[in-house]
């Protein structure tokens, strides 16, 4: 059963199918669709698993940070909860920013019912990945410019939002200034984020992060790092907050 | 079935071999969806609420055409879509290659930027290539040992 003479078989019963169907006659559909509804409903499924994990995570709503921050050094301590949580984070980092989509409205609450304190310690290791060079250490050291300036949890949150791609250029310094005017940052924002003021501060955290091997995983320091209780915390493990509220009170 | 042809054992070994594929880049992908939204990020194409849809649903297409290619079900049809799945992933590959991005297919899990001296496009697309012969064999002759199109007379769907 050569391909040509199928092919020959199938175009002389379209022809004939036509010309009945000219004629006003009807013919019964003969082609067996069985496998192409069974291909379409397993793809269907497929689709409808997807969309519904996609649909749990659209619907969840955004929580207005209401607690405050202070700064020493690259560290910023928000709250003042029973739970201490050290995050480690990197603003270019696209890890971080899943780690803020995922569980950023759940630690905002945490911090506002004022049951957790956050640590959140600003490195910059991913330096080399923007073109030029430094927007990790420009973003880390405009988030640290926010503390004083009265807006770092809304700022903080808008750095992940607006997180630009590894390999461009990243937010320019004016960029960020503007984020940070919008929410209505006070004081000497912008000369803060123009002159690098928190730089070395990000750099002498970066290197004692990045040396701590009580952070590290198979030998490497990555962001986010999240650590409780000294204990380096598996992200993948989604009730890893509930557990260390629960675990301490 | 009983009296195997060697087309129709080679035509199963390519439709099991391609389910294996979709079934374990499929798998690995879903168990790690912030990977998997990072993966597809960083071939930088898509706006994030786009990243975001593909990132979520591409996961469960992959086993979708795994498990019908592993039941052989509407067999050509699925090669047309997985090549077609195939292509997109290689379109995907080369641009990132063309355009100087340094990053890791995430192809089975993993993924995101990479050190500009660790990329392995090459080998990625060899392999997609691999890939994407076994989708063409199974195109052209659908027929294999040990598919559920035997029972259905469904082969040649689509």
């Amino acid at each position: 059963m050569g391909g040509a003479s199928r092919n020959e078989r199938r175009r002389k019963q379209e022809e004939a199918e036509r010309r009945l169907a000219a004629a006003g006659i009807r013919v019964p559909q003969k082609r067996d669709r069985t496998g192409a509804i069974v291909v379409g409903v397993v793809l269907a499924v497929a689709v409808a698993v997807g969309g519904a994990f996609l649909l749990a995570r659209a619907l969840g709503h955004e929580v207005e940070p209401t607690y405050t921050a202070t700064a020493d050094g690259a560290v910023v301590t928000a709250g003042s909860g029973p739970v201490v949580i050290d995050v480690y984070e990197d603003y270019l980092c696209p890890s971080c920013e899943r780690f803020e989509a995922r569980y950023g409205n759940e630690l905002t609450t945490a911090l506002n019912e004022n049951k957790v304190t956050v640590r959140f310690h600003t490195v910059a290791i991913l330096d080399r990945l923007s073109e030029p060079a430094g927007y990790s250490t420009r973003a880390a050291n405009a988030a640290l410019c926010a503390v004083p300036a009265g807006v770092f949890p809304q700022y903080h949150k808008k750095l992940f939002d607006e997180q630009p791609a590894e390999g461009s250029a990243g937010l320019s310094d004016d960029e960020l200034i503007a984020l940070g005017t919008e929410l209505g940052a006070q004081g000497d924002f912008a000369a803060c984020v123009q002159g690098g003021t928190h730089a070395d501060a990000v750099a002498k955290e970066t290197e004692a992060a990045t040396g701590d091997t009580a952070l590290q995983t198979n030998g490497r320091f990555g962001t986010p790092t999240v650590v409780v209780g000294g204990r380096k915390v598996d992200l993948n493990d989604t009730s890893w907050l509930q557990d260390a509220i629960g675990g301490q009170s | 079935m009983n009296r195997a042809r060697l087309p129709d054992v080679i035509g199963a070994l390519a439709r099991f071999g391609l389910a294996a594929v979709f079934l374990v880049s499929g798998l690995l992908k879903a168990v790690d969806p912030d990977q998997t939204y990072v993966a597809v990020r960083a071939y930088d194409v898509l706006p994030d609420a786009g990243v975001e849809v593909v990132a979520a649903l591409l996961p469960w297409v992959e086993i979708a055409l795994g498990l019908l290619l592993l039941a052989g079900v509407g067999t050509r049809l699925v090669a047309v879509l997985s090549a077609a799945l195939l292509l997109v992933f290689v379109a995907g590959v080369t641009q990132a290659w063309a355009r100087g991005l340094s990053i890791d297919c995430g192809c089975f899990g993993g993924g995101g930027a990479v050190d500009p001296g660790e990329t392995t496009y090459g080998q990625e697309l060899l392999r997609d290539a691999g890939f994407l012969l076994m989708a063409g064999w199974l195109i052209a002759r659908p027929r294999t040992v040990l598919a559920l199109d035997d029972r259905l007379g469904t082969r040649r769907m689509g």
